[in-house]
């Protein structure tokens, strides 16, 4: 900000001088000086997403290519790091269990988001209350949703198996969070609890585009209920549903919070996301070329997600 | 059109909306119920909703026992700082945008977009060597700095959306007026914002207060952590305390919660403004 004002402030005295002075005929002059002001503006924005974001990511990327210790050893290995991964069975696995628990928690949001907010949005009496309540997880920290979901899933003393032993549907507890087959999908359910109120709050704000005449129009062709969604909200959602799976997808793919406070990747490597993967390769092993090629994968996979949704999204439009 | 749609479809919309508004608040009460029962009722196998000796010492505990106050304290600044930062930040870039046609706006505007893609993982290593490089590791100036960054996109994209949905011509008109682009964004196109200023502010201040991970790995002081590592770090303990948690976790969502519910239209046409136009 402080950097920003003195810049700005020659251009705005300069406008002030001239603008009254001549009417017309300065479009030229008039849309540098438009150029310079939008470029000020834009400045801190620019400096601090250099710095902070552009900078830090080719500095990783260049750390990929090192065996270092990052104080005084620096040995150049080249794509050693990446072929290293490529042998390394607990990287691939953490990968494969990275798309599986993506794929349930983004399936899982979308799903519930969409008819949650398919439902909010039929204008019913008490929607007011029913979106205040469905939205609450979203405001919830992340470790507050895992040691919430943790004391739940407690064998002993959790909410769920002393309900379900009382109602006698289960006679011995279930240790939801200690079994390798189990894992996963108490910690996909938990993290579909956190996530799903965005994906509502996206997808009620792109139902309220829709104009009220394309569905009288689809009433008048004898469309059904399915036919409805079929060919007039599902298109229409099409753009916020896109960029909603792209988000999404980034977001979890690289998800590292409540499964570490839930798991810690944990039992067995059952739920050892790639975030948890780099996390111990850093910052408990110090391998930190390692870590960083591993990072630089996960970015290469997040973007070609992200390019193949577009395609097939796009491709469905013609 | 309404007033047509077959009752059965709206009992059962009423009843899933029920049946789910239940899966969130069960949870949610238990995490009360937990909080308010003392630690001999936790560990007894019968698990029950209402406590038997209802208490409210597990709430005083996180304040005397543990140095919750200072976590409190360390959330506010940092969080605070980097949020009035952001917004100062995206505010002028979204005028700018809005406002001026310029090479690499829309570069720009798809960069920002883009670094959601990037593993926010990916900077931590890159973070963590440049921090120690300048001295800043278990600094609140490094999580302040961490967090802007990580506000600043969605921010930007929020605020250009606003700024959009002002019409131009009072910027002409001020113009005419003979006021400077500083003085027309300051004195017209700003205030004419405030609403999505809010919105994008608590947008801010909602990702910041609930980040973990950076603050995990570039603190390390006990006077130096946040709220969420604070109650993270309680649950590697021997012997969990569920309800001091418990009670831990209710005081850090429920300032969040309370400006949520007052201000709930606003914010989530915030949110969406930049998603859906």
């Amino acid at each position: 900000m402080a950097a920003s004002s003195p810049t700005a402030r020659p251009d705005a005295e300069g406008m002030r001088l001239s603008a009254p002075r001549k009417g017309r005929g300065k479009a030229p002059r008039r849309s540098r000086r438009d150029a310079i002001a939008g470029r000020v503006f834009t400045l801190p924005v620019l400096l601090v997403t250099i710095a902070f974001v552009a900078y830090p990511i080719v500095y990783g990327i260049g750390l990929s290519f090192f065996e270092t210790n990052l104080v005084n050893r620096w040995e150049f290995v080249g794509l050693d790091n990446y072929a290293k991964l490529t042998r390394d069975a607990s990287f691939l696995d953490s990968i494969a269990t990275t798309f599986a628990f993506a794929a349930l928690v983004v399936a899982g949001n979308l799903i519930i988001g969409t008819i949650f907010a398919m439902l909010l949005n039929r204008g019913l009496r008490f929607t007011t209350f029913f979106r205040v309540v469905l939205i609450l997880p979203w405001l919830f920290p992340e470790v507050v949703v895992a040691l919430l979901w943790k004391w739940m899933y407690n064998p002993i003393y959790g909410l769920f198996n002393s309900e379900l032993q009382s109602a006698g549907i289960t006679d011995q507890p279930i240790a939801w969070l200690d079994d390798p087959n189990l894992a996963l999908f108490a910690v996909a359910v938990a993290c579909i609890w956190k996530g799903y109120p965005l994906v509502m709050v996206l997808v009620l704000a792109g139902l309220q585009t829709i104009p009220n005449e394309l569905y009288e129009a689809a009433s008048l062709d004898r469309a059904g209920w399915w036919g409805k969604f079929r060919f007039v909200t599902l298109p229409a959602l099409r753009p916020v549903l896109l960029a909603v799976m792209v988000l999404e997808t980034a977001w979890w793919f690289k998800h590292f919070t409540i499964v570490w406070l839930l798991t810690s990747g944990g039992p067995a490597g059952a739920t050892n996301v790639v975030s948890i993967d780099i996390y111990t390769r850093a910052f408990k092993n110090f391998q930190w070329g390692d870590a960083a090629a591993t990072a630089v994968v996960v970015l290469v996979i997040t973007l070609l997600l992200s390019g193949i949704y577009q395609k097939v999204l796009n491709r469905d439009e013609d | 059109m309404k007033t047509r749609k077959p009752a059965a479809a709206t009992v059962a919309t009423y009843a899933v909306l029920v049946i789910s508004s239940l899966g969130v608040l069960v949870p949610v009460g238990w995490m009360l119920s937990t909080a308010l029962k003392s630690g001999e009722e936790l560990f007894s196998q019968d698990a029950h909703w209402i406590p038997l000796n209802p208490t409210f010492a597990a709430f005083t505990r996180v304040f005397t026992d543990y140095p919750f106050a200072t976590y409190f304290g360390n959330s506010l600044l940092v969080v605070g700082a980097s949020t009035v930062i952001a917004i100062a930040f995206a505010s002028f870039a979204g005028y700018g945008i809005s406002r001026f046609q310029f090479k690499g706006r829309g570069t720009l505007m798809g960069f920002l977009l883009l670094t959601q893609l990037f593993p926010s993982i990916m900077l931590l290593i890159p973070y963590f060597k440049l921090f120690q490089g300048f001295g800043l590791i278990d600094t609140q100036a490094a999580l302040i700095i961490a967090y802007v960054s990580f506000q600043l996109p969605l921010c930007t994209w929020m605020m250009v959306g606003y700024f959009r949905s002002i019409p131009t011509e009072l910027d002409q008109a001020s113009e005419v007026d003979g006021a400077g682009r500083l003085r027309t964004f300051w004195q017209i196109v700003l205030p004419l914002a405030t609403p999505g200023v809010a919105a994008t502010a608590i947008y801010a201040f909602i990702t910041g207060w609930n980040e973990y991970l950076f603050a995990l790995v570039l603190t390390s002081s006990e006077d130096k952590k946040t709220v969420p590592v604070g109650i993270g770090q309680l649950i590697g303990q021997y012997r969990i305390e569920w309800n001091d948690l418990m009670a831990a976790s209710l005081y850090a969502l429920v300032p969040l919660t309370l400006i949520f519910v007052f201000l709930q239209r606003r914010i989530i046409s915030g949110m969406t403004a930049g998603a859906v136009k």
